[in-house]
């Protein structure tokens, strides 16, 4: 046990995040669920379902129904914000001098945990200020109760939250669920989760909607009113749900007891990692992306402090030929002249793209388009799976060169507004090739249009989302949450032109332009601001 | 042929990284000498079009690239301190993206390539992915990509870190064959490669040129004002507080120190041949007083 160790850990790494411009963008987005949480009485969205009924907003019910919120979406979204403790330390190096220190395995997996945990705990503080002021301003009733507002947060959000920070911490030490695999298994385990949390069955309390479903029923039955279903999300009623008292949960001990065994068992899962986590050593692991990176020493240091003084004014005893440059305009044979490169750019962003993605996931594309073309009736579902197949190749699209440091020799070259229209093209490429077999179906089919449409817009997607976010991993949540949408029967959101009540292929090359535009301007914006 | 004009670079928080620079550079090797933090790096930066001055113009054969940035980038090599690569690319993918980046035509790309390869000695890893290079192989993809080009400007920030004495060696003499008709900012730590390649040096330090010169001109003045003397251990540390000291070796006699001073330190101290780090340190020792 060393608890000095852990907390050094925990505020130095909660800091580094804490400091980054992205957590300020963490915290809003904290309020604006609490906003979210606290609809005005003429809305018709909630994101608690009683049927047609609400608790007056008074701090009991507003401390609830944002701390449950917070419990699910903190918890579901957060895990993408907190999943790069290790990552980071792996990249910056840290990683290597912490791992030459006395300092044990499980020590630092607490430490990172704990961090985590710091993280999501200031999302969940922030919310509950949010919730106060929101109380305030909706102004059905001005008594604050802190008790009974922070009490939700305390036994509800925070256990969940706890739970999330060390899944981070499992999945970013675990082989197989470090890298963008991991974001997409996170989102349909976080969806079961969300599912299984919610029923009355769930251990521990789950996310604590049992616990206010009761209560709330309780008071509402006492009044005279029937609920039947109780259900978290962000949902659409098709009339504003009725205020009715409601005094709050009354919380037991043997609640609190469960939700303390929660969290005991969360911290007990951040520590399994001891048993495979690498510490940092290369030779166990795939070494990843070279980059040159050397910060001499203080030049001034180095001369005050050498023993031996160097000859700087002899000639290098070596004596080494260099050849010369030739001149472009040699090379030419003729004066020098530019040629149209940007076919080549495609090429290399083609290459790029695709650097290092395995034979197996070659013959698994062979085989869904082989399939296509052999099955032209299941065009349909094979559609759907080959556009979620290449989702980790689509996410490196737009940040690549900042993910791999190439950032630096490609800024001082020039148009980088092709270099960002190449990087499109060659996610276009790619797309059809994975889906040219049930594209063949439906061209056939005479729906050619809808299958170029979509395979314009996935990587126009990917694109916008990795120039703006610069990182993979926002793509890697939101797409596979529209692709799940859509092969659940969300017709308005049908990029692929599956269902009848999809949006019309104009409509979605319309959105291609769009994403396309923003990515544009991102660059172009930082660009300005570098 | 190229100009930086006032220039000032303040980062976000108030760093103020390059501070009023005013410099007329033509062909020839322009070396930059300064501590961490001097703003070597940032001046740089601004000088390939990478970051955007504050304030201040930068001019390329009388052409604002600030304004219009490709205008310098279609003639520029330049090559960051740190900087990273595709992995899965071989050399030979990498310089011929960036060639079609550069948009050179896929011939002059092809030749230009196989004799950049041969030249940083990459012929026989050309095949191989970048992800297995060491540190010093990736340094020469480096040195190489900023030669695809005829560059008119080459911007190259510690170009010799990571490589080995011979490589060292072979660059230098590469950079001066390339400064015969053009523009090579250089910067680097190493005074031997500045002393070596660079005719006109400019010490830098907090954002601003505190001196430019030739080397020869750099050791001038510090003439007359280094000494080299021995004491006793003991005596070290009053006269580390006195003097600035640039070496010193402990040997059987005492301390043997060398360093500097407008007079003589002690009685029996020697005045000795100044060399360039004699003249860095005098400058940087003087800003240094006058920070305090």
């Amino acid at each position: 046990m060393r608890p000095g160790t852990w907390a050094a850990l925990a505020v130095a790494d909660f800091r580094e995040r804490a400091r980054r411009p992205a957590y300020a963008i963490v915290l809003l987005a904290a309020v604006g669920l609490g906003y979210l949480a606290v609809p005005a009485a003429g809305d018709h969205w909630t994101i608690v379902n009683a049927g047609s009924y609400r608790g007056v907003y008074n701090s009991a019910y507003v401390g609830t129904v944002t701390a449950l919120a917070g419990a699910l979406w903190l918890s579901a979204g957060g895990f993408y914000v907190i999943r790069t403790a290790v990552a980071r330390d792996r990249q910056t190096g840290v990683g290597e001098l912490l791992a030459a220190t006395p300092m044990r395995t499980v020590d630092y997996l607490i430490g990172k945990f704990l961090s985590n945990f710091l993280v999501l705990a200031s999302m969940a503080a922030a919310l509950a200020v949010a919730a106060l002021a929101m109380q305030l301003a909706r102004g059905e009733s001005r008594a604050v109760d802190v008790v009974a507002l922070l009490t939700p947060f305390l036994l509800c959000t925070l256990p969940v939250l706890a739970v999330c920070a060390a899944a981070a911490i499992v999945f970013e030490t675990t082989p197989v669920l470090r890298g963008g695999l991991g974001n997409i298994i996170w989102l349909f385990v976080s969806l079961v989760a969300v599912i299984a949390g919610q029923s009355g069955a769930a251990p521990l309390g789950g996310l604590g909607v049992n616990a206010f479903a009761e209560s709330l029923r309780g008071d509402l039955a006492a009044e005279g009113f029937k609920v039947t279903d109780l259900a978290l999300g962000l949902m659409y009623l098709d009339s504003p749900p009725r205020p009715v008292p409601w005094s709050g949960v009354d919380f037991t001990a043997a609640f609190a007891a469960q939700r303390l065994l929660l969290v005991t068992l969360a911290a007990a899962v951040a520590l399994l990692p001891a048993f495979w986590f690498d510490r940092f050593d290369r030779a166990r692991r795939h070494t990843g992306t070279p980059r040159f990176t050397m910060t001499p020493p203080d030049p001034g240091a180095a001369l005050t402090a050498g023993i031996a003084p160097p000859d700087v004014t002899q000639p290098p005893a070596t004596t080494v030929q260099v050849p010369g440059i030739t001149r472009l305009a040699q090379l030419e044979g003729g004066p020098a002249r530019r040629g149209w490169g940007f076919g080549r750019v495609v090429v290399g962003e083609v290459r790029i793209l695709i650097g290092g993605v395995s034979k197996w996931w070659w013959l698994a594309t062979l085989a869904l388009v082989v399939a296509g073309i052999a099955a032209p009736a299941a065009s349909s579902g094979l559609l759907a799976a080959a556009w979620i197949w290449p989702v980790l190749i689509w996410s490196r699209l737009g940040c690549q060169a900042r993910e791999h440091g190439a950032e630096g020799l490609l800024d001082a070259c020039p148009g980088p507004v092709v270099r960002v229209l190449a990087q499109w093209l060659s996610g276009v490429a790619l797309t059809a090739v994975v889906g040219i077999g049930p594209g063949l179906a439906m061209a056939v089919d005479g729906r050619l249009a809808e299958w170029l449409a979509g395979a314009l817009f996935i990587p126009a997607l990917a694109l916008a989302l990795g120039v703006i976010s610069r990182t993979q991993r926002f793509f890697q949540a939101v797409y596979p949450l529209l692709w799940y949408l859509v092969i659940n029967d969300v017709g308005g959101l049908d990029y692929m032109g599956l269902l009848p009540d999809g949006p019309r292929p104009g409509t979605v090359v319309t959105a291609t332009t769009l994403l396309l535009v923003s990515a544009l301007t991102a660059v172009g914006v930082r660009q300005r601001l570098r | 042929m190229f100009e930086l004009i006032d220039v000032t670079k303040v980062y976000r928080g108030g760093k103020r990284a390059v501070d009023g620079v005013t410099m007329s550079l033509g062909p020839g090797v322009l070396g930059l000498l300064g501590p961490n933090g001097a703003g070597k790096s940032s001046l740089m930066r601004v000088a390939a079009t990478v970051t955007r001055p504050t304030s201040g113009r930068v001019l390329f054969e009388g052409t604002d690239v600030v304004a219009r940035p490709d205008v310098l980038r279609r003639r520029l090599g330049y090559l960051p301190q740190d900087f990273g690569v595709y992995p899965h690319l071989t050399a030979r993918e990498f310089l011929s993206y960036l060639a079609a980046v550069k948009g050179l035509s896929a011939r002059v790309a092809r030749a230009r390539i196989d004799e950049l390869l041969t030249l940083m000695h990459l012929t026989e890893a050309a095949k191989r992915p970048l992800g297995g290079y060491s540190g010093g192989m990736l340094r020469r993809v480096g040195i190489a990509q900023t030669l695809l080009t005829d560059p008119r400007v080459l911007i190259i920030d510690e170009p010799t870190a990571g490589l080995d004495p011979e490589e060292r060696v072979r660059f230098r003499n590469l950079l001066s064959e390339l400064a015969a008709d053009r523009l090579v900012l250089l910067s680097t730590h190493i005074v031997s490669d500045i002393e070596s390649v660079a005719g006109d040096i400019a010490i830098v330090a907090h954002g601003r040129v505190l001196r430019r010169g030739s080397p020869g001109d750099l050791v001038q003045t510090v003439a007359g004002q280094v000494w080299e003397l021995i004491v006793p251990p003991s005596a070290l540390a009053a006269v580390q507080a006195r003097h600035t000291v640039s070496r010193m070796v402990r040997t059987a006699e005492g301390v043997r120190l060398r360093l500097l001073s407008p007079d003589p330190p002690a009685p029996d101290a020697v005045s000795i041949r100044p060399d360039l780090e004699d003249a860095y340190l005098a400058v940087i020792g003087d800003v240094r007083e006058v920070v305090r």
